[in-house]
């Protein structure tokens, strides 16, 4: 029997202390509130910052008040009602600002929990005795909860998961995480009450949705509903119009703002083009066009690429503008925690000017003083421009602006590109993650450490899971077998000690193992880390330790934003002093570099298309050349474009172009595909070996998100006559495995899955000394897994990563289907061309020979100088 | 497997392998550095599943280095086991009571934690820091200065850094292979355990490197 939502008594005291605060409902929230009672699950599709945490928090409410409709107010301690997961621990601050706000109005006993990484250990416990209504957790605090013991009684009074920016989990191992938690918890709260467990996703809009919610609602087995909001100025309009209340925008609930439709991005256009688009160089040249926004704007964002890049900016602009000390703040991952906390406290406040900061605030409740967004370099798709854009709390009925800044000027490109898909709305999809045993193993291990696990029963929660619902029995058997014998053994001189069979459940009872696998929960892995503090005391931040490993004492390098100098390593910890030095290294950190999106590499094609045809007309009557192009970025790149066609070509959208070009490093092989760096690092190898088929020749690679290059020491054979054949679709499945069983790429992926898979310990930052002799290095473990146990699990996943994620198989074999339909133009220029400039610089090379090594040692030495 | 290459050093002769162990023809003594034994024991012990193939294949090429050059001695110039005792040992303490007439001397690395009664058990002769034998002396760590001030005369044979050499050719490429390294007064053997990382070494003006490709071994400095 459905209830209809308005007649209840939870509905009525809800929006009776929304309208004492001025406020009313909007429909997509009703909505949600309506399938909420109804015991549905589903998915809320709405823009961060109209009120996405009340659709399904208020929901909760009502659904408990509807169940203690005499006493909800005087109920305490009712135990854990809404489990709350969120990627961000930024996040987790503000949402349960928000909700205790809300529970205060209607004078409820409700109590909100956070649990993250930062929870004291205090906190942790008080939670453990009593658990409160509300949790709000990250996945990887969520799994330790599964490592406590007993924690299946937390969840027996559990009525609702609530997955928040469900958009930026799934497609991640984290995601994956959910789903296993999900699947568990369901399983477990199963012998408490025969009540259905609900689980409600919220999520930007994706190119798929439908797949998002199926994913989410696997281990339910059912369909569920989806609430779709439309964008921030849909909601609003549709609210105005039904309203008679007046808006109060003080409130974050109803904040207004526009993303997508109502946006005004602004390329910060250099006065004179550099012809030859060197990488990297140019973001800092503008910073004098940046100071005047910054100055005429109440709080600014500068988004990022990387956490190195950010450090200098922020180093830049306090250089240039040195009355903004103390109104400019960075940040970043890796930066010391209480300094981001501090960050975004006074963001909230509005006491500063200017925050520097990488995707480490992509994420979360908006800071209203926000004003201005300026994205520094390619946003990489259309999603994650569209997210940063709504950083900035406009009011919904006056347009959003985001400045676009490039680092080099092709990137002028991807800013027109940029605005033909948003005006589209052609946003990116997110592949869910399927089979990641590394991710499964640790969980496996996690409820191993608390109560220990009935493998028939786990078996079908697992298999529950969109992850791995198409794994099969025989895999199961191959994952308990390994985690409870170790793979290849010697029998009686093993000594192999994890799981342990006892009473019919697998567990693990050595202490230590147990520690160790605590400490190592999670799927985002780090480069080894050390803490950075001043040899008085005093915390600074982490740093790589790749990067300290190559300073001396007394050099300068920068972190947070300071000076420090390097003074020595003592116990794991680097000890620094300050300093006033005005030189200092930059430290670069290996974060994720994103490749450039499908959707928004197609528009760029296209872009390129418009820019040949203008070019035409440019050709035939010059005095157009600077009035006829309505993009402004197009226009600034003119001098470029023409010094491109003087020297080589500029490719239509169905065309491919391949640049060969001497110089004394070598001959060059550039090609143009515009599909993202990930696919161009699987072309080039692919097309190295097929290559290689032909003639023995050896390869070094570099690639971006426009083009490859093979570089090599001979002429690379690659003419009309065969270049067809060498980007063929046939047999790419066998030519990508051969040609990659002799580069880096599943060496690189398998250290992510080692670490989550448990094969290396990483320990925390400063703690390493306690487990040195269990020190390993991931090419080390790759190295002796792929002699000594090639059927290895953890190894064939790396492979399958390299597969799915680094080649992007299926966006590869769409290329090459698409390079097949295209015209393949080959020209030889007599110098760099300004197309090739950025992947000349791009450092990143591998290696791929088929010349039989002794042949390739003979060369080497050959030329080996010492 | 390609045949040892001749390396002499102040009037001695000794056999270079790429099984990663030297021959000195002279004392009919087989050296070796850093075998790790009972690593991928200890990461097993700690529930870290490394394939134990790798510990027994080590062994194997140290018995068949031991059938082949048919040596008086074993000179083991540290780190023998990896950490403390586990079942891992008790494999080597049988290939050990296999050939208990072979003499082993054994100068202690950082590694080798076991109790000395340990080694008097197993058969061995134990050198704290180091052993001078003819005009040769052998010791674990050739950065330890206390040691080194005192070496000058003698040449040393070394071991605990793990030595590799990076080969470059045209268009920046690079391969990574162990090495002997020999500087003037002391060299640095290779590790011999599988189971190891590898430390760079750039061999300067005078010094020698052979490197270890796979079944081959090749003179690079």
């Amino acid at each position: 029997m459905i209830l209809p939502l308005k007649n209840t008594e939870g509905h009525r005291i809800v929006t009776e202390w929304l309208s004492s605060q001025k406020l009313q409902p909007f429909s997509f929230q009703e909505e949600t509130w309506q399938y909420i009672i109804d015991g549905k699950s589903g998915l809320v599709n709405a823009p961060t910052g109209c009120g996405k945490t009340y659709s399904v928090f208020l929901g909760s409410l009502i659904q408990f008040i509807n169940l203690h409709p005499d006493d909800f107010r005087k109920r305490k301690n009712s135990g854990l009602q809404l489990l709350w997961i969120t990627p961000l621990r930024a996040l987790a601050k503000d949402i349960a600002r928000a909700m205790e706000e809300a529970i205060a109005g209607l004078e409820m006993n409700w109590k909100t929990g956070v649990r993250n990484g930062d929870t004291q250990t205090a906190e942790r416990s008080r939670q453990k005795k009593q658990m409160p209504e509300v949790l709000i957790i990250t996945p990887e605090s969520l799994h330790l909860l599964l490592a406590q013991k007993g924690y299946a009684e937390l969840f027996s009074s559990l009525k609702i998961i609530a997955v928040d920016e469900w958009h930026e989990l799934l497609g991640s191992k984290r995601g994956v995480q959910v789903e296993l938690a999900i699947s568990r918890i369901r399983g477990c709260r199963a012998q408490f009450t025969n009540e259905p467990l609900q689980v409600w996703g919220i999520s930007a809009t994706l190119g798929n949705m439908e797949e998002a919610l199926a994913v989410l609602l696997s281990p339910l087995n059912q369909k569920g509903k989806m609430v779709r909001a439309g964008t921030k100025k849909e909601v609003y309009k549709k609210h105005y119009a039904a309203s008679e209340y007046k808006l109060n925008a003080r409130r974050s609930f109803l904040k207004k703002e526009t993303v997508g439709e109502g946006m005004i991005i602004e390329s910060i256009l250099p006065d004179e083009i550099e012809k030859y688009p060197w990488a990297g160089h140019l973001g800092i040249k503008l910073i004098h066009k940046v100071i005047p926004i910054i100055r005429n704007s109440r709080t600014t964002l500068i988004f990022i690429n990387t956490r190195g890049m950010s450090e200098t900016w922020y180093q830049k602009l306090l250089d240039e503008c040195p009355d903004l000390a103390g109104a400019i703040a960075l940040h970043h991952g890796s930066v010391d925690r209480e300094l981001r906390y501090w960050v975004e406290e006074n963001l909230h406040s509005g006491k500063l000017k200017a925050v520097v900061c990488t995707a480490s605030l992509d994420l979360g409740v908006d800071f209203r003083p926000v004003e201005t967004v300026i994205q520094v370099g390619s946003p990489k798709g259309v999603a994650r421009f569209l997210q940063r854009a709504g950083r900035s709390g406009h009011s919904y009925d006056t347009d959003s602006k985001i400045y676009f800044l490039p680092t080099h000027s092709l990137e002028l490109l991807e800013a027109a590109a940029l605005k033909t898909a948003i005006s589209r709305n052609f946003i990116e999809s997110r592949m869910p993650m399927v089979l990641c045993y590394d991710v499964l193993i640790q969980f496996l291990n996690t409820i191993a450490i608390s109560d220990g696990f009935d493998p028939g029963k786990v078996f079908q929660e697992v298999s529950s899971t969109y992850c791995f619902k198409d794994m099969s029995g025989d895999e199961w058997d191959r994952i308990i077998h390994f985690i409870s014998s170790g793979g290849n053994a010697l029998q009686q001189y093993d000594d192999y000690k994890k799981l342990e069979w006892e009473n019919g459940s697998y567990k693990i009872n050595d202490r230590h193992i147990a520690r160790r696998h605590r400490m190592n929960i999670g799927t985002i892995v780090s480069e080894a880390m050390l803490k950075v503090k001043y040899v008085g005391g005093g915390y600074v931040g982490v740093i790589e330790e790749y990067f300290i490993s190559r300073l001396q004492p007394g050099d300068i390098f920068t972190l947070a934003g300071r000076n420090l100098e390097f003074v020595m390593i003592k116990d794991m910890t680097v000890l620094v002093k300050r300093s006033s030095a005005k030189r200092s290294i930059v430290p670069s950190w290996f974060g994720g570099r994103m490749p450039l999106s499908a959707n928004l590499g197609k528009v760029l094609r296209e872009t390129l298309t418009s820019v040949k045809s203008e070019k035409q007309i440019f050709g035939s009557d010059p005095t157009l050349s600077n009035t006829y192009s309505e993009s402004p970025e197009l226009n600034a790149l003119l001098p470029l474009f023409e010094l491109q066609q003087q020297l080589s070509y500029i490719p239509k959208e169905n065309e491919l172009l391949i640049e060969q070009i001497e110089t004394e490093d070598g001959f060059h092989l550039f090609v143009y595909p515009f599909e993202g760096r990930l696919v161009h690092e699987a072309m080039a190898a692919l097309l190295a070996y097929r290559i290689s088929l032909q003639t023995p020749i050896t390869f070094s690679f570099a690639m971006n998100d426009y083009s490859f290059e093979l570089l090599s020491d001979r002429p690379v054979p690659v003419d009309d006559s065969n270049v067809y054949e060498l980007f063929s679709p046939e047999n790419l499945m066998e030519d990508i495995q051969r040609s990659i069983n002799s580069t880096e790429m599943a060496k690189r992926k398998f250290r992510d899955i080692a670490v989550i898979g448990g094969l290396i310990f990483q320990g925390f930052p400063g703690e390493q000394k306690k487990a040195r002799h269990l020190q390993n290095s991931a090419s080390l473990l790759f190295n002796v897994l792929s002699e000594y146990e090639p059927e290895n699990l953890l190894l064939r996943q790396s492979y399958t990563e390299v597969m799915e994620q680094q080649m992007e198989e299926a966006r590869l074999r769409d290329t090459l289907k698409r390079i097949q339909g295209s015209k393949i133009i080959i020209r030889f220029p007599q110098q760099l061309t300004p197309f090739c400039f950025p992947v000349k610089v791009d450092s990143m090379r591998e290696d791929l020979s088929s010349e039989k090594l002794e042949d390739r040692i003979n060369k080497m030495i050959m030329q080996y100088e010492i | 497997m390609q045949q040892p290459l001749k390396h002499i050093i102040r009037e001695n002769t000794f056999w270079l392998s790429p099984d990663r162990v030297m021959y000195w023809e002279e004392e009919k003594s087989l050296i070796v550095a850093d075998l790790h034994f009972g690593k991928t024991g200890h990461f097993r012990k700690s529930g870290i599943a490394i394939p134990q193939n790798i510990y027994k294949e080590d062994l194997q090429r140290l018995v068949s280095a031991v059938q082949n050059f048919k040596p008086q001695q074993l000179i083991i110039t540290g780190d023998l086991f990896h950490s403390k005792a586990n079942k891992e040992l008790d494999l080597f303490l049988k290939w050990r009571n296999d050939l208990s007439s072979l003499k082993i001397h054994l100068v202690k690395g950082n590694h080798d934690i076991l109790p000395d009664e340990w080694y008097e058990k197993a058969g061995f002769e134990v050198h704290q820091q180091k052993w001078e034998f003819q005009d040769f002396c052998f010791m674990h760590d050739p950065c330890d200065p206390d040691q080194r001030s005192k070496q000058t005369m003698t040449y040393s044979f070394t071991g605990h850094i793990h030595p590799a050499i990076s080969l470059r050719g045209s268009a920046r490429q690079s391969l990574r292979f162990p090495c002997f390294y020999f500087k003037k007064n002391y060299s640095i053997l290779p590790a011999f355990g599988k189971f190891t990382g590898t430390h760079l070494i750039t061999p300067e003006e005078g010094e020698s490197a052979y490197a270890i490709a796979g079944n081959r071994i090749i003179q690079v400095a």
